[in-house]
């Protein structure tokens, strides 16, 4: 049975989770502050952590990164509207997703399974299929209906660092750093600009992509067909 | 500041004085002292009650010293000018008192007057919240109770009408809280912008990839040119600026109606504009459009605190830009503005990096 870790102090919002995520067959473990949630986290080896990203007690950014130090199960982090500062925060310490508050129990459980289905995945997988395109990351061949395309190194290396967190956000720092180095942690406009080509060459309509998502002010997220 | 009325003090003093000599030869002692007297109303009305009473001294003392026999000491021989110094000492301070008393008034009108603005504001402020909150928080209590108190008797199908509309509400009710955050935000000056160089493209992608369910009734076309300049924002900012524009236009223009996003460059900058070929502007002054709780004509039971076009206004100015709306000839309004560029940033070649 998959086990859900919920950290979160507001035992009303515990509730309605608790019967949502009940429902679909999750068992759900509570904790309403990060020192219980941390200590949870290690007792109970859940399969995923939600983390609400206001806690009593201490920041729950410290928490993502204290089960970070020893876990890599999927983290998402619930987190008020107009914070994304803090939400890139949590992100870069290791958060997979965030939700924003107020949400639909639809859009949550997407995201979970989402996340478990990532977290699921063998790290070096099958090629991928995002509509006519198709990828080969490990041979860095790619096609689109069936014809082949040349994809630059640069673009191979984003692409590889948005697939290997297949589903889930990745920050502007995380990608800078992955594919250009810790020192090109400010410069967006690499993104923008090789984003753009990759959209350009991959996607059915590049202005309105199905595969590389916008998370405006906060990074990107690749979304595969098997995904959807 | 504070000695500016010591300093005054001594040189009414002066000034009385050397008029008083000038005087002295065909003037009485007494219309003497009615000059001193003048120097301490003059100061008294000018300044605190410390010049005032420095000046009653002073003048008594010159008087004292110079003019009343025997002249040259501080010895007085008749005693009425005991009565002199006295009633300058008197004046000094009931005139001081009485200017400072008018002061303190005119400072608290000042203070009732602002504070009736504000009021006023936030009068406004509430009823418009109410107004606006009061219909969806009368059917989430309706959906809700009967859900909970009547939820067997109803069928399955009424029960999740219910609770559809009962979350449709909320978060339509969300949405206006959060604008009516935001502008307070935007008002008190708490906001400062966090800007990277980002594609408006994207930003719009994005936009409108968000407001789907909105928009599914019209007809969007996105119109950016290729090779569209980066521009350095605050994304969320504009991001929220441009879904205020679509979701004006869906909800202000009829089901079918087309709506146009472009973007273009003007010499040193970008003109976003969001069209629709609806009914147009409302008659009378546009500028109107972006005060607060503006509602516009067609509102109605629409909905909306009002607040759209003055979050876009706040935000567009927060990047230096400018923001209007201009009737489309032959039916249709437009709202456009501008986002300055800058010097694109060096984006060195690929070979170089790999």
């Amino acid at each position: 049975m998959t086990t859900i870790l919920l950290v979160e102090d507001e035992p009303e919002i515990r509730r309605f989770l608790r019967s949502s995520l009940g429902a679909e067959g999750y068992r759900i473990v509570e904790s309403p502050n990060a020192r219980r949630g941390s200590i949870d986290a290690g007792t109970h080896k859940p399969d995923l952590a939600i983390v609400d990203l206001a806690l009593p007690d201490y920041d729950g950014r410290e928490l993502i990164r204290d089960i970070r130090g020893w876990s890599s199960m999927p983290i998402l982090v619930l987190s008020a509207r107009h914070q994304e500062r803090t939400k890139i925060e949590a992100l870069d310490a290791g958060a997979d997703d965030y939700i924003t508050k107020p949400f639909g129990v639809g859009e949550l459980l997407a995201r979970v399974r989402a996340a478990l289905r990532h977290a699921a995945r063998a790290p070096a997988g099958k090629p991928l299929q995002l509509g006519p395109s198709r990828i080969d990351l490990q041979a860095r061949r790619a096609w689109r209906d069936g014809v082949e395309l040349h994809l630059t190194p640069i673009e191979y290396r984003l692409l590889g660092c948005l697939t290997k967190h297949l589903g889930m956000v990745v920050t502007h720092r995380q990608l800078l750093a992955e594919v250009w180095g810790p020192t090109h942690v400010a410069q967006t406009h690499y993104l923008r600009i090789y984003m753009k080509q990759l959209r350009d060459k991959l996607e059915v309509d590049p202005m309105r992509p199905q595969y590389f998502l916008t998370e405006t002010g906060i990074g990107y997220r690749l979304v595969a067909d098997e995904e959807a | 500041m504070r000695w500016t009325g010591y300093v005054c003090a001594v040189a009414a003093t002066a000034a009385c004085t050397a008029a008083g000599l000038a005087m002295r030869t065909r003037f009485d002692l007494v219309n003497i002292a009615m000059v001193y007297l003048l120097a301490v109303v003059t100061v008294a009305l000018r300044y605190r009650r410390g010049p005032a009473v420095l000046t009653s001294v002073l003048c008594v003392a010159t008087f004292d010293f110079l003019f009343v026999p025997p002249q040259g000491t501080f010895t007085i021989e008749d005693v009425q000018y005991l009565l002199t110094f006295a009633i300058m000492l008197a004046v000094g301070l009931i005139i001081s008192r009485l200017t400072e008393s008018v002061r303190a008034q005119a400072k608290a009108q000042a203070k009732l007057e602002a504070h009736a603005q504000t009021e006023g504001m936030r009068s406004t402020l509430l009823a418009s919240i109410s107004h606006d909150l009061r219909t969806p928080l009368a059917v989430m209590c309706g959906a809700s109770s009967s859900l909970a108190e009547r939820g067997e008797q109803l069928s399955a199908e009424e029960r999740t009408a219910l609770a559809k509309s009962l979350f449709a509400q909320a978060r339509d009710m969300s949405e206006r809280v959060s604008k009516l955050l935001q502008m307070t935000r935007l008002e008190a000056g708490g906001i400062t912008l966090t800007r990277d160089w980002d594609s408006l493209a994207e930003i719009a992608g994005a936009v409108l990839a968000r407001l789907r369910e909105q928009l599914a009734n019209h007809r969007v076309i996105l119109e950016l040119p290729e090779d569209l300049p980066l521009v350095r924002i605050d994304a969320a900012l504009i991001d929220q600026a441009l879904a205020n524009l679509l979701e004006n236009a869906a909800r202000h223009t009829p089901a079918g109606t087309l709506v146009r996003l472009r973007a273009k460059r003007a010499a040193d900058e970008l003109v976003v504009s969001v069209e629709d070929y609806g009914p147009g502007l409302p008659a009378g002054d546009v500028e109107r459009l972006f005060a607060k709780f503006e509602h516009g004509v067609s509102e109605g039971c629409a909905g909306g605190v009002g607040l759209g076009l003055a979050i876009c206004r706040a935000i567009v100015a927060l990047h230096g830009g400018r923001i209007w709306a201009e009737q489309i000839p032959g039916g249709g309004s437009a709202f456009r503005f501008t986002l300055p560029l800058e010097a694109p940033p060096a984006m060195p070649a690929e070979t170089a990096l790999a």
